[in-house]
């Protein structure tokens, strides 16, 4: 094997750690959310490419307000589901779209797009 | 102080104006001649639609009653009312807390209701009234926006009105009592505009605008890419074009030097989205199909660059762009999107379906007169005329007149009901033969038939548990496939021939590109949408995903009798007279029906109806008295005339003959019999019966041929239930079963065992309300009838038609449903286990086959149409009986 084959073979060992540990094993950012004074915990949630926050953590027997606004025209995430809850809505672009629900029990419930390519989680504590 | 041009709404300093012009005694000032020529024309045109000039000085004091929405009951507001009264121009308010209005005297020259609503607002309170919102075609001039305000807020009865620019639509704040949507579009009309149809307010058509739009832009990227994808074609394929072959290398390097600049736009502008979203996905530690799609043209883009600028340092051979790739890839990706887009519009036709059974307008009374107003617009408490052959328009109550109302559509009643003062009516049904007026209760979202389509909606949106797999699959694919690419480039350059370097990176972002996690994402909540949908077009509202799936499996349908396999109302079944002939049927009928009129028997009902249907005049009835436990006595057409079961007959001595036999035979087929005695002597018998549904047999019969164990559930007695079960051919029966019991039977037929441990799923079908924990213990629960009410609440399946059939139908659906899923979860998950091997260059050391980017590139776009094509296969689906 020549040098430059075992950099490549090296390169390859370091890309595979890389992207297994950036998508998988890393730690993913948390969004904590405040419960205001309504009581009602309150996110607003920007779509575009991806939910941002994507992980968003509630406390559970609270009400939660999420509003989505939906800021790309790409009919991929024309719609925000929570299956776990029964809960869906139509985000039209650049409208402000609230879904309000209370989660009951403690757990991680994912939230998506239709197809599934854009991908939140929903960690009640 | 500023006024404006009243042609092209410029604010203008009197001074400086252009010119001016004396009319109906205005003066107005213009800022260019344009503008002057134009009101020179028709001067009368602009002073009318001015917003700011009210023209008529003599005007009167106008009255108007503001519904204020959180008026306090108990208090007064008293800053509330000096707010307004402060108004220049507002002359009395008087506060009505009880009815909610604020009534308002005003001088409509001075003050504006808009000015005034403002007020309420600013005191914080909220405005009762409708919000409407109106598209504007082709709104381009921002200044226009302006004028289009102002013209709506002067218009009778507007509270407020935005128009915003970037929807092209006004979103318009008004009190429908006073101003319909008529007159807002004509002040729209004034501005020289053409209003759209209020439908942008209805999701759907808002989608379908949004997916239109989305194709368009998707479109016009294809073809830029396209129109690039053709030169750079050519000069990739240099060798195979006339004259291109006959350049020197270097004169080649120059023409790739001017394909790498115009494949730019086509990466940052047809391919912008994929770019964007992969880096969004990036930041979000995910990775989705456009990272695959950003990385492969990518590396290409850069590969060919490096080699165009610095073809010294890669060795012979190798430094030939591969442009191409960038182009033709984001070409036929973007197309394939496009052609995705269209095929999912037309899965949402079922939706559009039930909509289409909303009536479009109301004719509503208003302060004695009598409009035809859109439906939006009417209000709870309206009252509407609806005419013999119209749609009720709203949900309401019947306040005059009456009719039969055809009700099938959601309830699935196939005789007209007849409908009279204080009954019911339900939106989107047919009135049949008198007219009526009602007054609305539910308007909008409310209306039974919106939350039906709620529901579905809901539920075409809900999660099979099938798609679970799919998801956790497409969780990990991108990476994995990015780790594949990774391993195919190196193996390539480590072991594969020469040149090493181009093989390394076409396999590898063959790779990227031919992987579609799309299609997985795709292939369950297409057909799913579809699926449902076609449910709700066949009169089966399912619930939610696992429903439909779990429907699939049923191998145990229970029935309960009453209402489900019967029409759960008695009939006449038989009228038997005694052997002597001494009285005829019909008059044994008659005398029977005379009396039974007066009791309030639930089975007295059936008999009086049985008589009417046969058409016999009842007679006066005497001295009517009611037995407990025994029958009734009663004297008609001076006879003495009893009615009842056989301890009566016992009691009173009177002799039966053969008619106790007779009675007994006719309660072994299920019959309630009566007996008859006429002046102290037996005189025949009448026998009442729930009866069978027509085609409750033909039902039960499909479903036993398709392999499905039927059993039948009831409280009743079993000699009465054995003979229902013997007329619809059901061979196993449940009889005597309290009410509270029928959960624990489900149970036990899901835990019988049938040689295997995996529990029976068993579909209870009932309906509705007393049979609410029997269907919820089931593994799937139909709820028969009514769409309006609870029953949609407490089951997995509501079969809006009352027919059984609507079981066979409701697994069909499922079962061409989950099969629909199978194919596209096999096909994706098979595309991509062989796709990406192929492209890997699995097969170059057998059979030197390799894949071409390009190729790849076409397979992965089609692949998640091909996914959504076959869901839309589905649309074509037909029960193989259909309910009445």
């Amino acid at each position: 094997m020549s040098q430059i084959q075992i950099f490549v073979v090296f390169s390859g060992i370091v890309l595979t750690v890389l992207i297994a540990w950036y998508f998988w094993f890393a730690p993913k950012a948390q969004m904590r959310v405040a419960v205001s004074a309504s009581g009602a915990q309150e996110v607003a949630v920007t779509v575009k490419g991806g939910y941002t926050p994507d992980v968003i953590v509630v406390q559970k027997g609270r009400p939660v307000r999420l509003t989505f606004t939906r800021q790309e025209s790409s009919a991929c995430s024309e719609k925000v589901l929570f299956p776990d809850f029964n809960q869906n809505a139509l985000l039209p672009e650049g409208e402000q779209v609230t879904l309000e629900f209370t989660p009951e029990q403690s757990g991680e419930y994912g939230f998506q797009c239709q197809m599934g390519m854009l991908r939140g989680k929903l960690i009640v504590e | 102080m500023t006024v404006r041009d009243p042609v092209c709404g410029m604010e203008i300093e009197p001074q400086s104006a252009f010119a001016n012009r004396e009319h109906m005694g205005q003066t107005f000032y213009f800022c260019s001649q344009s503008c002057v020529d134009q009101f020179d024309k028709d001067p009368h045109h602009f002073v009318m639609t001015s917003a700011t000039t009210g023209f008529n000085p003599e005007r009167t004091l106008t009255r108007i009653e503001l519904p204020v929405a959180d008026l306090p009951f108990y208090k007064p507001v008293p800053n509330l009312e000096a707010g307004l009264r402060a108004l220049e121009g507002v002359h009395q308010v008087t506060t009505n807390a009880g009815a909610g209005v604020l009534q308002v005297e005003y001088d409509s020259k001075k003050v504006k209701v808009p000015q005034m609503a403002e007020v309420v607002r600013a005191s914080g309170f909220q405005l009762g009234g409708t919000n409407i919102k109106i598209g504007i075609e082709s709104l381009r001039c921002a200044s226009c926006v302006k004028f289009i305000e102002d013209e709506l807020k002067s218009t009778d009865g507007v509270l407020s009105a935005t128009v915003n620019l970037a929807t092209q639509e006004a979103s318009v704040d008004y009190l429908p009592q006073k101003a319909t949507l008529a007159q807002l579009n004509t002040a729209i009309e004034e501005w020289g505009y053409k209003p759209r149809a209020a439908t942008s307010d209805a999701p759907v058509d808002k989608q379908e605008e949004a997916h239109a739009r989305e194709y368009r832009r998707l479109m016009n990227k294809f073809w830029f890419a396209t129109a690039v994808s053709l030169p750079v074609l050519a000069t990739a394929y240099y060798q195979f074009v006339p004259y291109l072959n006959t350049l020197s290398m270097d004169t080649l390097r120059v023409l790739w030097g001017v394909t790498a600049l115009l494949t730019l736009p086509v990466m940052f502008w047809s391919g912008s989205d994929f770019f964007t979203g992969a880096w969004s996905a990036f930041k979000h530690r995910s990775a989705n199909m456009n990272t695959l799609i950003a990385l492969g043209t990518g590396a290409a883009w850069l590969y060919s660059t490096f080699a165009i600028a610095f073809p010294s340092v890669f060795p012979e051979g190798t430094s030939e762009p591969f442009y191409d790739v960038v182009a033709v890839v984001i070409a036929l990706v973007v197309l394939g999107q496009a052609l995705e887009l269209r095929a999912k519009g037309q899965s949402s036709t079922a939706i559009k379906k039930l909509l289409g059974l909303q009536a479009k307008t109301a004719r509503v009374i208003r302060d004695g007169k009598e409009m035809d107003l859109p439906v939006e617009e009417v209000l709870v408490g309206d009252v509407i005329q609806v005419r013999p052959g119209e749609k009720v328009p709203v949900d309401g109550v019947i306040v005059e007149g009456s009719s039969a109302v055809d009700e099938s559509m959601l309830t699935g009643e196939s005789l007209p009901v007849s409908k009279k003062q204080g009954d019911e009516v339900i939106g989107a049904t047919l009135n049949k033969t008198g007219a009526f007026k009602f007054r609305a209760t539910k308007v909008g979202k409310d209306t039974a038939l919106a939350q039906i389509v709620k529901m579905v909606q809901d539920a075409q949106n809900s999660k099979a548990p099938i798609a679970r797999l799919a998801d956790t699959i497409s969780g990990y694919f991108v990476p994995i496939v990015m780790i594949l690419a990774v391993w195919t480039f190196v193996i390539w350059f480590v072991v594969g021939p020469q040149p090493q370097l181009v093989y390394a990176l076409v396999t590898s972002v063959t790779v990227l590109i031919i992987a579609c996690p799309c299609a997985l994402g795709l292939a369950t909540p297409m057909s799913l949408m579809v699926g449902i949908g076609k449910g709700a077009e066949h009169g089966i509202l399912i619930r939610s995903g696992e429903a439909l799936q779990t429907a699939r499996n049923i191998q145990t349908v229970v029935l309960d009798k009453t209402g489900t396999i019967t029409k759960g109302k008695p009939e006449l079944t038989d009228t038997l007279t005694t052997d002597n002939g001494q009285w005829t049927m019909e008059d044994l009928l008659r005398l029977t029906a005379s009396v039974e009129k007066v009791s309030e028997h639930p089975l007295a009902q059936a008999i009086v109806d049985g008589a009417q249907a046969r058409k016999i005049e009842l007679s006066e009835v005497k001295d009517f008295e009611a037995i407990p436990g025994h029958g009734v006595s009663a004297k008609v057409e001076g006879r003495n005339i009893l009615i009842g079961n056989l301890k009566l007959m016992n009691r009173e001595k009177i002799a039966l003959g053969e008619l106790e036999e007779k009675s007994k035979s006719l309660a072994d087929d299920g019959k309630t019999p009566m007996f008859i005695a006429i002046d102290g002597k037996a005189a025949g018998i009448v026998a009442v019966a729930d009866t069978v549904k027509e085609d409750s047999a033909e039902a039960i019969k499909a479903l036993q041929g398709m392999g499905i164990e039927v059993v039948m559930i009831t409280g009743d007695n079993r000699r009465t239930a054995e003979a229902i079960a013997k007329k619809v051919g059901v061979n196993r029966v449940l009889a005597e079963v309290l009410p509270e019991d029928k959960a624990n039977e489900v149970k036990k037929l899901q835990i019988e065992n049938r040689k295997s441990k995996i529990q029976n799923v068993v579909a209870m079908v009932g309906d509705g309300i007393n049979d609410a924990p029997a269907l919820a213990q089931a593994d799937v629960g139909l709820a028969i009838g009514t769409g309006t009410d609870v029953a949609i609440e407490a089951s997995d399946i509501t079969l809006i038609k009352g027919s059984l059939k609507g079981v066979v139908t409701a697994i069909e659906v499922s079962r061409a449903t989950m099969t629909n899923i199978y194919q596209n979860l096999f096909g994706a998950f098979i595309y991509n286990t062989l796709g990406v091997p192929v492209a890997m260059g699995v097969l170059f050391p057998f059979f030197g086959l390799l894949l071409s980017p390009l190729i790849a590139g076409a397979a992965m776009a089609f692949s998640s149409v091909t996914v959504v094509g076959n869901a839309n296969r589905l649309r074509g689906f037909k029960p193989k009986f259909s309910a009445r």
